[in-house]
């Protein structure tokens, strides 16, 4: 009757005494997969144009709804290599679900995800996860 | 006279600090014993590895909105939670923690007062703590803290005969009520190898008794909110808390006192260490069992609660009496 007590008094001290598995978050923070899917970002060429030809296949697939935009033709390819750009392009963080399928829909690979996954706003309400193109366009170097 | 009466006041003092620091550091000690039993770490950033933790949780509960029930009956409502601590801080009068020390030319024995009833004094008023939870939880006018009440009168009338039994044998070995008699009695070999059983139903009796787990049906989260403290918030709830680890400190203290040589070292050659500091290890190595079984052993049935003290721990207290009994009687060689 004794023995398995003193069994599961050990078993516990042997947990007092292991390495605690807490990951001290703001201190120090977890390696992510290699296929983590976390924020979008949206892509661009060589030539350091967009990607986006603004065919809205991503805003047609995604289950949440997440994803808005609009195109706008640039008959002189400033923005993009095909005469034609997203000039409206919004995903609110607030629905996306992170499944990946605008990624995987997308024709032209103009969009993709990465292993950031630190989202959270200040302030109330939802306003500040609708990110606009400006916070998701690809940062080049100089610009 | 004047003398006795500055030194008594300032031992009064000393003991009620240390007893409140005791407290408080004994809810850190459970949330950090309880966070690496499970892995984690418990509190951490309050202070160096959560160390001012207590205080800020004082701060907090004491800034808490005080919500008294409406349908309540007031004068019990609020009796409960102010007698939630009187046990613990009454006993603590009887507990020697060492044997004494001299200052400015006077003796002064390091216990608060030696009376020859200690035990029945503590028992009388260990078993106070039970109007805490019973005016607690009948007062409230809810049904959880209702169904605690209830659980709690039965568990503790149990568990409180038990308790007692358990320290007979001591009690007989000794021949004597008195705690710091019992200490001295154990200067050679402690107490526990005389009282190997004794000393289990005493520390199973004594945690059915603080309302621990496996014995804590009367708070039992997960049944019943929070038991009979599910209507109290703010100081009200602290005042519960603070009694529930004060009388935890005052168990171990006891047990420490009754079964594990109190202030004396274990062994010889050790004995230049101060006795209160030894009965400050000892205690802490007792509160920290406490702690530990709470992690390890699964809530008892409420029937199995019943039966284990009246089936089991009873007769089990009875036979060791009679065993005490007849061995001190074979070793007299005869009545």
């Amino acid at each position: 009757m004794i023995g398995p007590l003193l069994k599961g008094l050990r078993v516990t001290f042997g947990h007092l005494l292991k390495p605690s598995v807490t990951v001290k978050y703001p201190y120090e923070k977890r390696e992510v997969a290699e296929r983590y899917r976390g924020r979008h970002i949206l892509k661009l060429d060589e030539d350091g144009r967009e990607r986006c030809c603004a065919c809205g296949m991503c805003e047609e697939i995604c289950p949440a709804d997440a994803i808005k935009l609009y195109g706008k033709e640039d008959p002189e390819f400033k923005y993009s290599d095909v005469g034609k750009y997203a000039e409206y392009y919004v995903i609110d963080y607030a629905r996306c679900i992170f499944c990946g399928l605008c990624v995987d829909s997308c024709p032209r690979g103009a969009i993709e995800m990465t292993q950031d996954y630190e989202l959270t706003v200040p302030g109330p309400g939802r306003i500040n996860l609708i990110k606009d193109k400006g916070w998701l366009l690809e940062k080049r170097g100089g610009e | 006279m004047l003398a006795a009466i500055v030194i008594a006041v300032i031992k009064m003092l000393v003991l009620f600090a240390v007893l409140m620091l005791f407290v408080a550091y004994g809810t850190l000690a459970e949330r950090k014993v309880s966070g690496h039993i499970q892995d984690r770490l418990g509190p951490l950033y309050c202070g160096s590895h959560g160390f001012l933790q207590p205080f800020a949780d004082g701060l907090k509960l004491f800034f808490k909105e005080d919500i008294v029930a409406r349908e309540s009956d007031k004068f019990l409502y609020f009796l409960a939670p102010m007698i939630a601590v009187v046990p613990a801080i009454l006993a603590i009068g009887v507990i020697p923690f060492g044997e004494s020390i001299t200052l400015f030319g006077r003796k002064i024995y390091l216990v608060m007062t030696d009376i020859n009833v200690a035990l029945l004094y503590l028992l009388a008023v260990s078993s106070f703590s039970v109007y805490t939870i019973v005016f607690g939880g009948w007062s409230a006018n809810s049904k959880y803290p209702l169904l605690g009440g209830l659980r709690s009168a039965a568990q503790f009338i149990s568990y409180e005969l038990i308790l007692g039994l358990s320290i007979m044998g001591v009690i007989m070995i000794v021949g004597s009520f008195s705690l710091v008699d019992i200490v001295h009695y154990q200067k050679g070999m402690w107490m526990v190898v005389y009282q190997p059983l004794a000393f289990i139903i005493y520390m199973v009796a004594a945690t059915a008794e603080l309302n621990r787990l496996p014995f804590d049906l009367p708070e039992a989260e997960s049944e019943l909110v929070g038991g009979y403290h599910t209507e109290y918030s703010s100081m009200k709830f602290a005042m519960f808390f603070l009694g529930e680890y004060a009388n935890m400190v005052i168990t171990s203290a006891v047990a420490v006192c009754l079964f594990l040589g109190g202030w004396y070292s274990p062994v010889p050659f050790l004995s230049w260490v101060p006795g209160p500091i030894w009965f400050v290890v000892k205690l802490v190595a007792v509160f920290f069992f406490l702690l530990w079984l709470r992690w390890t052993y699964p809530r008892f049935r409420y029937d199995q609660l019943m039966g284990f003290s009246w089936k089991y721990l009873l007769p089990l207290a009875l036979v060791n009496i009679l065993a005490t009994g007849g061995v001190m009687i074979f070793l007299q060689g005869g009545i």
